[in-house]
């Protein structure tokens, strides 16, 4: 599923279209047949609206719009015969990073402050932040595939592969390199949580019991308390043949082991 | 049968990969320490908010932007940018954003003040490459909103301080135009854009602040010339020196109209001074030029009539100018004496009255002062108090108020070089420095505290008393060795040239020095550290010798630069000496050998590749001569692709001839063919490392021989089209190959090709084995793959016989020159995240079981079983392997949460990991640093030899008293029953004598 990366998919219609070349014209002079195509190409664009994803809220269209306007005409203008320009081949990314409410409880990131999130394009060549509402940009990209990382303390980020096409300009195709998923959108959601600590056992008689002191007391228990109804439970005259040898190899009682037994 | 083997598979699965490293969250700073640095600060900017805690933005060389707390020097919050992403200036907009310029103009930030959140991004293109201004101005409003004017890339920029929008810019594309200044003058809707064009041309541009529109172009030529920068000195002056750096110029605009006067300094000052430059300022009236010897402070009368204020040969700081009313502006100044340093707060227009004089005690270690940046306060009797914030050239950033330190932070420590380690001292009389152990009763109180709350009985207090006790536990730092190891020095060597030892146990710095042999000198321009080596490290026959480091440096950043060397003594952190070399240091090879005072021999090869040595004693020459045709290096040039191998010749030859210079000899070279290979990696095992066994019995009971040589070198060669950034290139035109060569013989072991992949390689070698992680162009994904080299020729002695009778070659010497029949295994995983560093565990002995650990992208350590890494898995091991302990094959490596070493924090910036065996077998020492420092233990197969520290003594002491006094009572008990069945015995043995006799013989 491709989508733009331009902000161009949101505007609305044919007027902002017209501003979008007005802007243009101040900056960079241009000839009237190329403006004329770039029209069409904008009112085609304004047609198949829904297609297009990328969102972005009312207040900043206007400032990335015009951050991003002389860049879209080169863009524009590559695909007329008669322009080529040496700059052309660099491209803007935007995404938006979420994290789902209900996630975030544990405290390294709650919801909404997203100041320790940084996104970083190709392992590091570059490094941007997120604005208050997740939205991130990446600036002057050429065109290729590219790998995009989130890196934010207690969530687990899939890299992203985004593949930013210099054939058809402004369209950029992604996809989670660790499911393989299409994203539709350039909305990079964490996997699942980090969970960094083990959690303590609340203290139970088992875990008691089950430490090698409680292993010690309860086999001692064992001895004391279930060896004699094992020989309860033996057949008198074994048992009585039994006394007989111990009596006559002279095995110690337990009392006569201990010091005070000696008496006997 | 099916549903069996699989429950076995999951009981052993469970058991198997339970994290080894896994940690409580009460147990985060027990072992482990983590310390926050910012790097040398650059810019600093004070917030003026009335309300709320005082603040200072700082932006630093690390490209590190933080809010510290004025009052502690505590970081609210930081933000680390990406490397190439240098900020050029940083301003408060509005009293609530911080406004930050990086990447050479091209990106503009606004950064939320209280909380650090980024507010808006902008992007800024321009023509062509030029300086960079950010200025923030107060009064210059457009529809509510305050503007931000920015001059970069050969463009100016008006943004809007609310969004980031770009109101209006302008475009100055003259070919040679070089802008020198933008000023806005302060009450007008104005800028001034000044600069130099062809070189001797003057050219200044007047534009309307509101939109963009050029107003005024005017320029003047100028035919002697400029050199360097320009100082303003009015909104409509500035001074500049000519190409000669001996005229001044003064060169005023106002009313668009250029006139000039030319002034040179030789009638300023009587003694000529040679060429001299001007130290930027931004104080009205008044500006200083610097000549190699004395720092000139000149203030400008009227239309370009100057005058010499003050004329001073010691070492000077100037501030920025502050406003401190309607029309005064105030800077400090800052000089040295001796120990201490004299700061003074001047009036812009009154040079002679001082507002403030005050001297300050500081540490010689910390250098000069390099930044002053100065702030006012109004005291409690409504007159002006004055702080200044200073930067040292250490990297330390300190805030002076009334005379004295507040804080400091040693932000040096940010840009770390090198990191060894030394052992404290031996415990002795007179040798203890912690306190003495608590007593009796407090220890067992504590444990009682603990047992306490073992059993959840323990109230909130209690818990607040149990983990302070246990962070503060005195045991851990000591200043003396301990039977565990745990306790040792850290010695780092900073960018600044400042030796610190930091102590293991809590991260203390014990000891600083910065190092004189890093000083600027005559004979060493621009000196810089290089690496640290553990020069002596007594513990034979040498014991009451201290241990001691050498610090290894050059006097320039071309590495035929003459070096320096310098001996640091790590108990007391004085330089024993240093030495200033006469030739270059190209490589340090510290060789296997010490002499009778434990030295460790060091070989130093220079530019011309002849080898010297290190120590200069006889001692050492007699052992070196001795081992002379067993020294084999190696040497790797990144430009041609060629690795030589080397080895000594004979006595130097020719007029550098000294008794410890050695010619050497290439005894072969691998050439790596230049269009189709670049290397990009070479990594050997670590010196000091130790193997415990050689032989691995795998799981049919068969062995096999695991091929150890200190000589084996890892290589990794890229397409040189694959060589950039991943996105860069296809699949298809790039590729990466591993090899394994022997060092001494050049023989190239194996070689393996991975087509459609790229680097960057990050690679390390343990034993037998090398892993490395690069990026897979095909799947794009990061993957890791291992190698494991085993020795074929020793494959038959598995006869017990043949052992038995002495029929084997296990003693028969090995020599890297017969041809050794090595096999290889390997095999390749994915891995999710890109990798900073790479390093493994290593322990005193090499018996417990290895851990990978990877510095993240993200700032993380991350622990990783070696057994994950095995080239023996398969997707369905078989029960033998299963008992072995072999993980069935997955396509990619697990990440387990509990297994980052770092847990829940981050070693921002992080750049190296290093590890250290403790003397307990189990258990290794981590050091990660960055520009956070994190240190750790590990204990990858857990700590079998130790107790653990949550062990309950007391529950041990309860249970025993609690078994004693069970003894007790049985034996009370048996005595008593023993007794009362004789009494029974006799009793029925009395009246029933007869009869019971009779039963028994009717049976």
């Amino acid at each position: 599923m491709a989508f733009s990366c331009k902000n161009s998919s949101k505007f609305n219609g044919f007027s902002s279209c017209i501003k979008m070349v007005m802007v243009g014209t101040s900056t960079i002079m241009m000839q009237q047949r190329t403006l004329a195509m770039e029209a069409s190409l904008c009112v085609k664009k304004s047609k198949k609206k829904g297609a297009d994803s990328v969102t972005r809220p009312n207040s900043q269209i206007s400032a990335a719009m015009a951050a991003v306007t002389p860049l879209l005409l080169l863009l524009l203008l590559s695909s007329a015969p008669s322009f080529s320009s040496g700059s052309r081949n660099a491209y803007n990314i935007n995404g938006r990073v979420k994290i789902p409410q209900g996630l975030g409880t544990k405290g390294y990131a709650l919801p909404g402050r997203m100041s320790n999130v940084k996104v970083l394009l190709n392992g590091g060549q570059n490094i941007t932040f997120l604005r208050p509402d997740g939205y991130f940009s990446f600036h002057n990209i050429p065109a290729g595939t590219h790998l995009i990382e989130v890196s934010a303390i207690g969530y687990f980020f899939s890299p992203v592969r985004v593949d930013v096409s210099a054939r058809n300009p402004g369209k950029v195709q992604a996809a989670l390199t660790e499911n393989r998923k299409g994203l539709s959108e350039l909305v990079l959601e964490p996997l699942r949580e980090e969970q960094y600590y083990e959690i303590r056992e609340p203290f139970s008689i088992m875990s008691l019991l089950k430490s090698p002191m409680g292993l010690m007391v309860g086999f001692m228990l064992a001895v004391a308390f279930l060896m004699p109804k094992l020989v309860e439970n033996m057949d008198p005259e074994e048992m009585r043949r039994a006394q007989e040898e111990m009596r006559s190899q002279g095995v110690p009682s337990l009392s006569s082991l201990l010091p005070g037994g000696a008496r006997n | 049968m099916a549903i069996r083997s699989f429950f076995l598979f999951i009981l052993f699965f469970s058991s198997s990969l339970s994290p080894v490293f896994s940690l409580y969250e009460d147990q985060v700073g027990l072992m482990d320490w983590h310390q926050q640095y910012i790097g040398k600060v650059k810019q600093a900017v004070f917030s003026s908010q009335r309300a709320g805690r005082k603040r200072v933005v700082v932006s630093t060389e690390e490209n590190v932007i933080a809010s510290l707390d004025l009052r502690h020097g505590e970081i609210f919050w930081r933000h680390l940018l990406g490397a190439d992403d240098v900020i050029d200036g940083i301003d408060i907009g509005l009293g609530k954003y911080v406004i930050t310029l990086s990447s050479g103009g091209s990106i503009l930030r606004s950064w939320n003040l209280p909380d650090g959140q980024m507010v808006w991004e902008s992007s800024l293109q321009g023509p062509k490459h030029s300086k960079s201004f950010l200025l923030v101005p107060t009064n210059l409003k457009f529809d509510k909103d305050n503007l931000l004017v920015v001059f970069s890339n050969g463009r100016l920029h008006a943004i809007s301080c609310i969004d980031g929008e770009v109101l209006w810019k302008k475009d100055f594309e003259a070919e040679s135009f070089e802008v020198q200044q933008v000023i806005l003058p302060p009450g007008s809707d104005l800028i001034h854009v000044v600069g130099f064009a062809a070189l001797s041309q003057f050219e200044m541009y007047q534009i309307n602040a509101k939109n963009g529109e050029l107003l005024k172009h005017e320029s003047a030529s100028f035919s002697s010339g400029f050199s360097g920068q320009v100082s303003l000195v009015s909104t409509e002056t500035v001074v500049a020196l000519d190409s000669t750096g001996s005229i001044l110029l003064t060169i005023s605009f106002q009313d668009g109209k250029i006139s000039s006067q030319q002034t040179p300094i030789s009638n300023l000052v009587e003694d000529s001074l040679g060429p001299a430059v001007i130290i930027p300022s931004s104080v009205s009236g008044i500006f200083a030029i610097k000549t190699d010897a004395v720092t000139i402070f000149i203030r400008v009368i009227g239309k370009g009539n100057l005058e010499v204020v003050e004329k001073t040969t010691h070492e000077i700081a100037v501030s920025d100018a502050l406003s401190i009313s309607e029309d005064q502006q105030a800077f400090a100044l800052i000089q040295h004496a001796s120990s201490e340093i004299h700061l003074t707060v001047k009036l812009a227009h009154d040079w002679d009255g001082n507002l403030l004089k005050e001297s300050v005690k500081m540490d010689r270690q910390r250098g000069l002062v390099h930044k002053v940046f100065i702030n006012n306060y109004i005291r409690t009797d409504r007159s002006y108090g004055f702080r200044v914030l200073i930067v040292m050239e250490d990297h330390s950033l300190l805030l002076l108020q009334q005379g004295e330190i507040v804080w400091s932070r040693e932000d040096g420590l940010a840009s770390i070089i090198d990191v060894t380690t030394s052992e404290l001292p031996v415990e002795r009389d007179g040798v203890s420095v912690a306190k003495v152990e608590h007593n009796l009763f407090e220890w067992l109180k504590g444990h009682m505290l603990k047992l306490k709350g073992t059993l959840m009985l323990a109230s909130p207090e209690d818990m607040a008393a149990i983990q302070s006790m246990r962070l503060k536990s005195s045991e851990k730092s000591k200043m003396t060795r301990d039977h565990n190891g745990f306790r040792k020095l850290l010695i780092v060597l900073t960018r600044a040239g400042k030796l610190f030892a930091l102590h293991t146990g809590d991260g203390r710095i014990v000891w600083s020095y910065l190092l004189r042999s890093l000083h600027k000198s005559e004979a060493c321009q621009s000196p810089i550290g290089l690496n640290l080596y553990q020069w002596q490290v007594p513990h034979h026959h040498a014991m009451d010798e201290n241990p001691s480091v050498l610090v290894v440096s050059r006097c320039g950043p071309s590495s035929d630069t003459s070096g320096v060397l310098s001996f640091v003594d790590t108990y007391t952190g004085k330089e024993l000496s240093s030495l200033s070399l006469d030739h270059a240091v190209v490589q340090v090879i510290p060789l296997p050998y010490t002499d009778s005072t434990e030295q460790r021999l060091h070989l130093l090869i220079d530019a011309d590749k002849h080898a010297h040595l290190y120590p200069k004693t006889s001692g050492a020459l007699s052992i070196f001569k001795r081992e002379f045709s067993n020294i084999y290096w190696y040497s790797v040039e990144d430009q041609n692709g060629i690795i030589k191998g080397h080895a000594l010749k004979c006595k130097c030859t020719g007029e550098v001839a000294d008794e410890f210079c050695f010619d050497t000899r290439d005894l072969w070279s691998v050439v790596f063919p230049s269009e189709s290979e670049k290397t990009i990696a070479t990594v050997t095992r670590k010196l000091n490392e130790v193997v415990h066994t050689q032989a691995k019995v795998v799981a049919d009971q068969d062995v096999m021989y695991k091929y150890i040589s200190r000589n084996l070198l890892f290589v990794a060669t890229v397409a040189p089209k694959g060589s950039g950034e991943i996105g860069s290139v296809t699949p298809e035109e790039s590729w990466l190959v591993a090899y394994l060569i022997d060092t001494v013989t050049g023989r190239i072991l194996h070689r393996v090709t991975h087509h459609g992949s790229q680097g960057p390689v990050h690679a390390v070698f343990s034993e037998n084995w090398v892993v490395y992680h690069y990026f897979n162009l095909r799947a794009h994904r990061y993957e890791m793959s291992v190698i494991e080299i085993y020795d074929q020729s020793r494959a038959d002695n598995k006869d017990v016989w043949k052992l038995v009778l002495g029929k084997h070659n296990l003693t028969s010497p090995i020599s890297l020159f017969s041809r050794p029949e090595v096999i290889t295994k390997s095999q390749s995983y994915f891995f999710t995240h890109s990798l900073k560093a790479i390093a493994v565990t290593s322990t005193a002995k090499g018996i417990t079981s290895k851990q990978l650990l990877l510095g993240t992208i993200g700032d993380q350590v991350l622990a990783l079983d070696k057994r994950f890494l095995d080239p023996r898995r398969t997707v369905n091991p078989t029960q033998l392997e299963k008992e072995e302990g072999i993980i069935p094959l997955t396509e990619s490596l697990p990440i387990i949460p509990q297994s980052y070493v770092t847990h829940a924090l981050r070693v921002e910036g992080l750049r190296g990991i290093i590890t250290v065996p403790a003397k307990l077998e189990s258990t290794t020492l981590v050091f990660a640093h960055g520009v956070d420092l994190f240190f750790t233990q590990l204990a990858p197969s857990r700590t079998y030899d130790s107790l653990t520290e949550d062990f309950s003594y007391a529950l041990l002491l309860i249970t025993i008293v609690a078994l004693v006094a069970a003894i007790f009572v049985t034996w009370r008990l048996s005595e008593r029953k023993e007794l009362q069945e004789k009494w029974s015995f006799y009793s029925a043995f009395a009246s029933q004598s007869t009869f019971s006799s009779l039963h028994f013989s009717d049976n």
